[in-house]
């Protein structure tokens, strides 16, 4: 056997994939022969097998379960040796690598990769949309293509953008030199392009792609064509990298921490991946089980959802939506949290002060973990539940404004009086503030019952699910990007195009999200591919507009490609931020630490003269040990602490 | 690991001149790491808790809630809608589920033993006990899938019969998943890789297994005796 065939890599994994399929056919039609089934070769059937089946034969050809396969034969244990940490050229992208470094690039390319794939489906929408009656595609061919753009938008770039950024920097924030489980790590990674290739050739199914929304409600989704699966059984691969990823988090940030880190010094991004970590831990297997009903329903004939079987109604429909939801409303805030976390670096690192409410900010996190799981049911007022759901459920929704508004109200403290650096990241956590806020406000109003049974299904929601999740997550994402695009590249990005990019962004967000709620109002129903003639000069101006949007996602690719390879060499702590990421090297040694930092304040003390967050050997006098950077910090925030007269200590 | 790592060697060493603008980073620290292996430093512990166990034990968490998705289906298919339990003219066999609970359950009281003699170093005791976990373990299979086959119903017969087959074969998958770590726990049992200091390695399948039990329980109460 040829030597690339033994070695994990792309030549193992293409004939792993070629085997697998093999399999999966073989597997498929000797039970369809065993029963005596008809049709000897189900498209259908073998379709579904393979796409379980072989991505894990891809998986072991690619080399993901090479030391479990190990271990699982009894040879002794190793702890992971680190020897493919690193990545010198591109290529060394594309291995299984159990650096979290390498691994938090990774996520952040490939999520950025779905999100263009994403962002040319909604263009898409937007151009059928342009002008009513039916421009491009037929209705199906509409409903695929909203499905596929929330899809790959919420699973494959929202949730995990944010797991691959915090793999980045939430290890280096705490002081530790790996992630707890690398390996475990590693796997998690590489789920998840399979479920965004399942959902992106899902276009090339016959029957075409997945039409019943990101949502799936049965038993739309349990009657339609094949490429439903790959909806079906891609959101398994993403929520099952999801839960590894959290899995993995919560026990770095338990167990790994650097003396001295207590809880409550805590960088408030750390906290945000812990709270939203148990978010993913508790409620993503709910997902995953109504994605199991809806599987053996369509491939098993099970009848979860089939409410006529026996002359009775013995299925439930309404049931898939509870349990849809009792992890879909917790998603948003797994969408969001992490955002959190971002926003509070950054702000308080670009206005010099510390953040305002350090323990409320963290308490807020945790209110809003078990808030979420007492609000799913109102995304149902409409659903023909039970009546008496309605009311607790507005009630909680209208609650856990509160923990949110806490941390809104904190932000604009910690930027009372402060010494504004309006950079890129701070710009876009600006934009997150005020259009997080608008997206809140406009889903308090969907909170209350009477107003939502008006709303629903018309593009008021459209307006408001963008606003939070496109002017919320995704400006915070676009800052986290910018603020640590130096920590991980090594190189500053240009900062012109980044404030080009910022304008761009949130003039043309505004321009075709806030006209939605008029038409919604109006009374434009969502996912229809057709409209009414009222509605047509609006409509008209929104897709321009998110035209505009789509050209400034090319500015921000263009900095970020051009700035990575060509960008002036960054400094070590371009933000002059306090947290020991940036008290390392750009990018960081390839262990992140010589040895284990000791952390003797709290991560916000900008404006404290003195004041210092974490020291390295501090056993060592000598500066020469990574002391060195500690000093020159006391300098900058003493020197930094003299500008405002007003700079209060803490909170 | 050694000849993987010789030719990683430079490369490891080239990136962390170029990364290191802090000059005391590419020099070698001089605590606990050698010259010739600059591996990464050892991570503080922070937490009293193992890392594995506390892996193990989120993962519960998140099995716990897969579960819970699939009792809710039961619940709606069974309360909500009001459907007779089980469907008429479907039966569940209880004596022979409730023998098989016995089954499931004395298999972990010998996971117990098993890691009791591990603790206490004694050898031929661990090695009995996880044979009879893996015994038991499989035979409370062999006795679910035979139930399966002579039931004289399929999951697409009635609402009933998916959520009965759903909560039972979701619960069989994991028993299936338990006894394969529990196997490989045994290959090591019997190579002699657990000292009375180091046996993580079947305490913590050990929880999983105990977790699945506990797991039976609360299907067989549900599904078969109420």
């Amino acid at each position: 056997m040829p030597v690339q065939l033994r070695q994990p890599g792309w030549y193992r994994a293409a004939a792993f994939t070629v085997l697998g399929l093999a399999f999966c056919l073989a597997l498929t039609t000797g039970i369809r022969a065993a029963y005596g089934y008809d049709p000897l070769f189900d498209f259908d059937a073998i379709a579904i097998v393979s796409m379980i089946g072989t991505p894990l034969f891809f998986l072991v050809g690619l080399g993901a379960f090479d030391y479990w396969f190990y271990w699982a034969a009894g040879k002794p244990t190793r702890a992971e040796d680190h020897s493919s940490h690193g990545a010198n050229s591109w290529k060394d992208y594309f291995k299984v690598n159990t650096d979290h470094k390498v691994i938090g690039i990774q996520y952040v390319c490939t999520t950025f990769f779905f999100m263009l794939i994403g962002g040319l489906l909604a263009m898409m929408v937007r151009a059928e949309l342009a002008t009513p009656g039916s421009q491009f595609v037929d209705g199906q061919d509409y409903n695929s293509l909203f499905s596929v753009h929330a899809s790959l938008m919420i699973f494959l770039f929202v949730v995990p953008v944010f797991a691959g950024l915090a793999n980045y920097v939430l290890p280096l924030m705490i002081g530790a030199p790996d992630m707890a489980f690398p390996r475990l790590n590693a796997l998690s990674f590489w789920l998840l392009p399979i479920a965004g290739i399942l959902m992106s050739i899902s276009f090339f199914m016959p029957g075409g792609a997945f039409a019943s929304g990101w949502t799936a409600y049965a038993p739309l989704s349990t009657t339609q064509p094949i490429g439903q699966m790959c909806f079906t059984i891609g959101v398994q691969f993403a929520g099952a990298s999801s839960i590894a990823t959290a899995l993995n988090f919560l026990v770095t940030i338990i167990t790994m921490r650097a003396p001295g880190m207590s809880f409550w010094r805590m960088p408030l991004l750390v906290w945000a991946n812990f709270a939203t970590s148990l978010l993913v831990v508790i409620a993503t297997p709910f997902i995953a089980a109504s994605q199991f009903f809806i599987l053996l329903d369509v491939a098993l004939g099970f009848n979860f959802f089939n409410a006529t079987i026996g002359g009775e109604r013995q299925g439930n429909v309404i049931m898939y939506q509870h349990v849809f939801w009792f992890y879909s409303h917790p998603a948003v805030y797994i969408m969001m949290l992490p955002g959190f976390g971002i926003v509070s670096e950054i702000l308080s690192a670009k206005s010099r002060k510390p953040i305002f409410g350090y323990r409320m900010m963290a308490f807020s996190l945790l209110a809003i973990v078990l808030l979420g799981f007492t609000v799913w049911a109102h995304h149902m007022f409409v659903s023909g539940m039970q009546n008496w759901i309605r009311i607790p459920m507005m009630v909680t929704t209208a609650i856990i404004a509160v923990p949110t508004g806490i941390k809104i109200f904190s932000w604009l403290a910690t930027l009372w009086k402060g010494v504004l650096h309006l950079d890129t990241p701070m710009l876009f956590s600006l934009g997150f503030l005020t259009m997080f806020t608008l997206g809140g406000i406009s889903g308090v109003t969907l909170a209350i019952v009477p107003f939502d049974i008006y709303a629903s299904d018309t593009y008021y929601i459209v307006a408001h699910i963008h606003y939070v999740l496109y002017g919320g997550s995704v400006f915070t994402i676009y800052a986290g990007v910018y603020y640590w695009f130096p920590k991980m590249t090594g190189r500053m990005y240009n900062e012109a195009m980044g404030k080009l990019h910022f304008w761009m962004t949130l003039i043309f967000f505004n321009l075709t999200f806030a006209p939605m709620h008029v038409v919604g109002m109006q009374g434009m129903p969502r996912r229809v591919a057709d409209y009414a003639e009222q509605f047509a000069p609006w409509n008209l101006a929104i897709s321009i507009a998110s035209f505009g949007l789509g050209l400034s996602t090319l500015i921000f690719i263009y900095n970020m490609v051009n700035s990575w390879r060509n960008g002036p060499k960054a400094e070590a702590n371009p933000h002059r931020a306090l947290t020991i990421e940036w008290q390392v090297s750009s990018p960081p040694p390839i262990f992140n630490f010589d040895s284990i930092p000791t952390v003797v304040g709290g991560p916000y003390e900008y404006g404290v003269p003195g004041a210092v967050h974490a020291v390295f050997d501090a056993k060592k006098p000598e500066p020469v040990a990574v002391g060195a950077p500690a000093e020159a910090e006391t300098a900058e925030v003493g020197a930094d602490a003299g500008s405002p007269e007003d700079q209060e200590t803490k909170d | 690991m050694p000849a993987a790592l010789k030719t990683k060697r430079p490369r490891t060493e080239q990136r962390t001149m170029e990364a290191a603008s802090i000059p005391a980073l590419s020099k070698p620290a001089d605590h606990g790491h050698d010259h010739d292996h600059h591996g990464p430093p050892e991570a503080h512990n922070s937490s009293t808790v193992d890392r594995q166990t506390l892996g193990m034990l989120l993962f519960i968490i998140s099995e716990i809630m897969v579960f819970g998705g699939f009792f809710t289906a039961y619940f709606f298919i069974r309360v909500v809608n009001g459907n007779p339990w089980p469907a008429p003219g479907q039966e569940l066999p209880e004596l022979i589920a409730g023998f098989n609970t016995l089954v499931l359950l004395s298999s972990s009281l010998t996971m117990h033993w098993a890691l009791e003699a591990a603790k206490h170093g004694n050898r031929n005791a661990m090695k009995l006990g996880m044979i009879a976990t893996l015994l038991l373990g499989s035979t409370f299979l062999a006795v679910q899938i035979n139930e399966y086959w002579h039931l004289g119903y399929a999951p697409y017969d009635s609402a009933q019969a998916s959520a009965f087959y759903g909560l039972t074969g979701l619960h069989g998958a994991h028993v299936f998943v338990g006894l394969t770590l529990l196997t490989f726990a045994t290959i090591r049992v019997f190579k002699g890789h657990f000292t009375p200091e180091e046996h993580r390695g079947i305490e913590v399948p050990g929880i999983y297994w105990h977790f699945v039990d506990v797991m039976w329980i609360i299907v067989y109460v549900s599904l078969y005796l109420i």
